[in-house]
């Protein structure tokens, strides 16, 4: 049998091959809830003993900008699965375009997180005992400390996601996903939607509630 | 192909099912965003989940694909995130039902 160079010789088809890839990444991606999980707890806990001061904090938060982060997230998903699909369906240049697409918003995205960040900070909205914004409850630094950890570690995601997602795009751009080997493209895709999928928990948390 | 891995796999979702997706958490967004508008009490932070949970699902199954592939994937999920709800459900209970001098002060 002439082996296909990419089918490591432990895998019987392509087909096991890709199904073990895909089980590998969401059993990272497993780890990934559980880290985020690790602050959801954290979020959970301090609510329940400072309600007061989170939903204060809360309503200090720029309500419409979150949405909009929401809006570009949900669009940058939807532009990450059409790069795949388009990629299965043999049009490498639009999958890439799609890629480019997806790169456009996460950047958007951090454009309007850093812009957050600075309104925050002129309002002295820090975390923990550097706090002195204009919310005077018990818990407010704590909000913050939550606030700027939670939204900080998924914006690294983020950043992480654009490198992964740039890589992905020259490869796609270069017609290396056409020919029916596309693992790399989903399990990045599927890396980009997990950080969607974190952000629409984080938002209604963070800036609704 | 393996008779049992292609047993797994349904008919995969298409440009159309992305759209509708995108359109429903489009929706969402817009109805989270307007009941935080609304005095509504205790049941904003309910309505708050419900929409997010509603919302991770469609992302989950769509655009993550688990509603084309079965089995190990799906479970790997399913449980951490029931990790998560037992850990954040344990921590507040523990929080809700301590001796108030044990708490930190408000």
């Amino acid at each position: 049998m002439d082996a296909d160079p990419r089918l490591a010789h432990h895998f019987s088809t392509p087909a096991v091959q890709a199904h073990a890839a895909r089980l590998g990444m969401w059993l990272f991606l497993g780890t990934e809830v559980l880290l985020f999980g690790g602050l959801f707890v954290g979020y959970a806990m301090y609510r329940t003993l400072y309600p007061a001061a989170f939903v204060a904090c809360s309503h200090h938060l720029d309500r419409a900008l979150g949405t909009v982060d929401t809006l570009i997230l949900i669009t940058s998903s939807l532009t990450a699965a059409m790069a795949l699909h388009l990629a299965r369906g043999g049009r490498a240049r639009l999958a890439a375009a799609a890629l480019g697409a997806t790169l456009a918003l996460g950047l958007a995205f951090l454009a309007v997180h850093g812009h957050e960040y600075a309104r925050d900070i002129a309002a002295g909205a820090l975390p923990g005992r550097l706090y002195h914004a204009e919310v005077h409850l018990p818990g407010a630094g704590l909000f913050y400390t939550l606030y700027f950890f939670m939204t900080g570690l998924h914006s690294l995601h983020v950043v992480v996601g654009l490198g992964l997602l740039g890589w992905l795009a020259l490869r796609t751009a270069r017609g290396e996903f056409s020919d029916g080997w596309d693992t790399p493209l989903e399990l990045g895709g599927l890396y980009w939607h997990l950080i969607d999928l974190i952000w629409i928990f984080l938002y209604p948390l963070l800036y609704l509630i | 192909m393996d008779s049992s891995l292609a047993a797994e796999e349904t008919a995969p979702a298409g440009a159309a099912h992305y759209l509708l997706c995108w359109l429903a958490l489009a929706l969402l967004t817009g109805l989270t965003f307007g009941l935080s508008m609304v005095e509504l009490g205790r049941w904003s932070l309910v309505l708050a989940l419900a929409i997010a949970l509603s919302k991770g699902t469609l992302v989950v199954l769509f655009f993550m694909h688990l509603r084309d592939h079965r089995g190990t994937s799906r479970l790997v999920l399913v449980i951490s995130v029931m990790f998560v709800l037992l850990l954040s459900s344990l921590v507040v209970a523990d929080v809700l039902t301590r001796f108030p001098p044990a708490l930190p002060p408000r």
